[in-house]
């Protein structure tokens, strides 16, 4: 449990741990969102080509919904709070990374 | 958050659930009325006539052209529809000229008689559209803030429906093991039993409820990914159109539509064409439209049979073309509005909707039975979480049916010819509701809970009786008279008021027990001030206080 390991702030142990849910909760719902939106860029990249452009960003929002779930679940089931918004940096990073290669990889092979 | 992923995703369950699980039980009840909105509104304009079968659709039609012909001659887009298993009135409308500076006209809907083809004058009232409207729109807040909130909580509900299924465990055998007990176990059986029993209408609702408002909500990808014009394209796309007709503002008389009706039962002797639309009335490039009632889950792309209304000739469309994505999502629209299910289907909906909102109801009630004990023990009484949580649970599972009922009272109730009616009926509903929410803060919990109930029991097994005193069109009629569609609401309303009746005997029941058990642990009589006080002075006397 995180307030444990936070136990040098012990003045504050009776806040702590409800400190952490809220900032678990805002980094589900805006964290989460980022996400969501973040990898429905790169999937509307990635079917792009193979579908089209406006039915890949059909699908991409389509899915969006279902990613954002997974995205709350997974920040929920973490160990710490840390873990989570550290969890959410870096896919996001990823997700928006990996389109901007793809955009340039398109881009090149036109 | 918890110890091993179950235990985290049980407690996600619980929260995301709470939160907004009185907003999502209101969705779900004024939703799933949605579903019979037109029975609805047909019995919220009682001066409508009774069923008449003898007159024929060639007939009505003519009448109908006759009235929009003189009514209705400057607007250019008329809808004709006959009578129908849902609404067995011959209804038109049509759009007036838009406004300066608006882009579309207000539309003008008239019931008619179908002997003299004149309009019935019916009293101002928004019907059961407004209702079921109020799932996605909440009525006093503006379009794009409902909007948000509505999405936020249809998310929390996707999340806890699949949280859900996580931390079922045994779901398939679950199924099988409703134990019929009071207390705890009796209410989470009851939750388990409601969620899965309709587990795949709960998914499909939710997500295709996201689904409608897509662009809205991912409005931050949908921007990056497209622009504006490209966006419009891609709603092409999505929801293609016939080809709009252009006017070419050159008068003409138009054929009589019921000779091209003839023509239209040529090619499909079959069907229930109940639904005509003209563009460009009396106009050169004038167009008749005859739709096959929906009857098919995905939209059908060969659905209408389009006529050129000055020469009567067939005008062949260009099939819609769906793509894989827009059949999913316009498939996903339709299972949600159910507007392809024929009766029986359309009571399976009712019936999941209720389940639905059921299953939210028990949820909520699951979650202040199992704080009870904790709480009672609680030396300053309960938390103040509590006894919101609970009061919530009283005013909304109990009261916002009551509310509801209050709509249909105000519709009989407030006088025809009132200014502001429309409004006042939604008014008189949101008032109930909040003096039922009230209520709940003045009364011991469980006295609340049973006085709620029997005032439900109360309100809709009158409904029938008030129809009686209010209108010529009560049961005594309808019935004898084979009007199922009027018949039905008030049946329907007294099956409610039965089911509210049963509920709060049951309840009484199960507090009388709770009284004699507690009654065998030899707790003096005198020291209960109630029913609902038992428990806690119990729990005092226990402790010691």
């Amino acid at each position: 449990m995180e307030h444990k390991s936070l136990s040098v702030f012990t003045k504050f142990h009776f806040i702590n741990p409800r400190f952490w849910v809220f900032s678990r909760v805002v980094a589900a719902m805006f964290g989460g969102y980022a996400l969501a939106t973040s990898s429905s860029l790169l999937i509307g990249q990635l079917l792009g080509e193979s579908v089209g452009k406006y039915q890949a960003v059909h699908i991409s929002l389509m899915l969006s919904f279902l990613l954002y779930t997974c995205a709350v679940m997974w920040v929920f089931s973490v160990k710490s709070a840390k873990k989570a918004w550290l969890g959410l940096i870096v896919a996001n990073v990823l997700c928006l990374a990996l389109t901007w290669a793809l955009m340039q990889l398109v881009e090149m092979s036109r | 958050m918890k110890d091993t992923f179950r235990q985290s995703m049980k407690w996600l369950h619980t929260w995301v659930g709470l939160v907004v699980g009185w907003i999502l039980f209101f969705m779900f009840l004024t939703g799933t009325t949605g579903y019979f909105y037109e029975e609805i509104t047909r019995w919220m304009e009682p001066e409508r006539p009774l069923i008449t079968h003898k007159v024929s659709n060639s007939q009505l039609i003519d009448k109908a052209q006759n009235y929009l012909e003189i009514h209705a001659s400057e607007s250019q887009e008329w809808h004709i529809f006959l009578p129908n298993r849902r609404d067995s009135n011959l209804k038109v409308s049509w759009r007036e000229q838009p406004e300066i500076g608006g882009t579309r006209g207000k539309k003008v809907k008239r019931i008619l008689d179908v002997h003299t083809g004149e309009d019935v004058h019916i009293r101002e009232t928004a019907g059961g559209r407004l209702l079921y409207r109020m799932h996605y729109r909440l009525h006093y807040l503006s379009t794009k803030i409902s909007y948000w909130i509505v999405g936020f909580c249809t998310m929390l509900m996707l999340l806890a429906v699949i949280t859900g299924v996580v931390i079922h465990k045994k779901i398939f055998s679950d199924f099988f093991t409703f134990r019929a007990k009071k207390g705890l176990p009796g209410w989470l059986d009851s939750h388990n039993v409601l969620s899965v029993i309709a587990l795949p209408y709960h998914f499909m609702i939710t997500y295709s409820g996201l689904l409608f408002f897509l662009f809205t909500y991912m409005v931050l990808s949908t921007n990056i990914q497209v622009t504006d014009a490209e966006l419009d394209e891609m709603k092409d796309e999505i929801y293609p159109r016939s080809a709009k007709v252009i006017l070419g503002n050159i008068n003409a008389t138009m054929q009589p539509i019921s000779s091209l009706y003839t023509k239209t039962k040529e090619i499909w002797p079959n069907d229930n064409l109940e639904f005509i639309e003209v563009y460009a009335a009396n106009d050169i490039n004038a167009k008749v439209i005859f739709s096959r009632g929906v009857t098919d889950i995905t939209y059908n792309p060969i659905d209408e049979l389009s006529f050129n209304g000055i020469t009567g000739h067939r005008v062949i469309e260009p099939e819609l073309d769906y793509t894989i994505a827009g059949s999913i999502q316009n498939g996903f629209f339709s299972l949600h509005e159910g507007q392809f299910a024929n009766t029986i289907t359309r009571w399976v909906y009712i019936l999941t909707g209720l389940i639905g909102a059921a299953m939210i109801a028990s949820g909520l009630v699951l979650w202040t039975t199992k704080r009870k004990p904790q709480q009672l023990k609680k030396v300053n009484g309960a938390d103040f979480g509590y006894r919101l949580v609970e009061q919530l649970n009283i005013g909304t599972i109990a009261g916002l049916p009551i509310a509801m009922a209050m709509y249909f009272y105000a519709n009989r109730l407030l006088p025809v010819d009132m200014a502001e009616r429309v409004e006042w009926e939604a008014h008189i509903m949101f008032i109930s509701w909040a003096l039922l929410l009230i209520y709940p803060a003045f009364r011991p919990k469980g006295n609340a809970w049973l006085e709620q109930l029997i005032l439900g029991a109360a309100v809709f097994t009158f409904m029938p009786i008030l129809n009686v005193l209010t209108t010529n069109k009560h049961l005594g009629v309808t019935l004898n008279h084979g009007d199922w569609q009027y018949a039905g609401f008030d049946l329907t309303m007294l099956f409610i008021g039965v089911v509210f009746a049963f509920v709060a005997l049951k309840f009484k029941q199960s507090q009388r027990k709770k009284v004699s058990k507690k009654h065998r642990r030899q707790v003096p009589l005198t020291k209960m001030k109630g029913v609902v006080d038992t428990e806690l002075v119990l729990s005092k006397a226990s402790s010691g206080v």
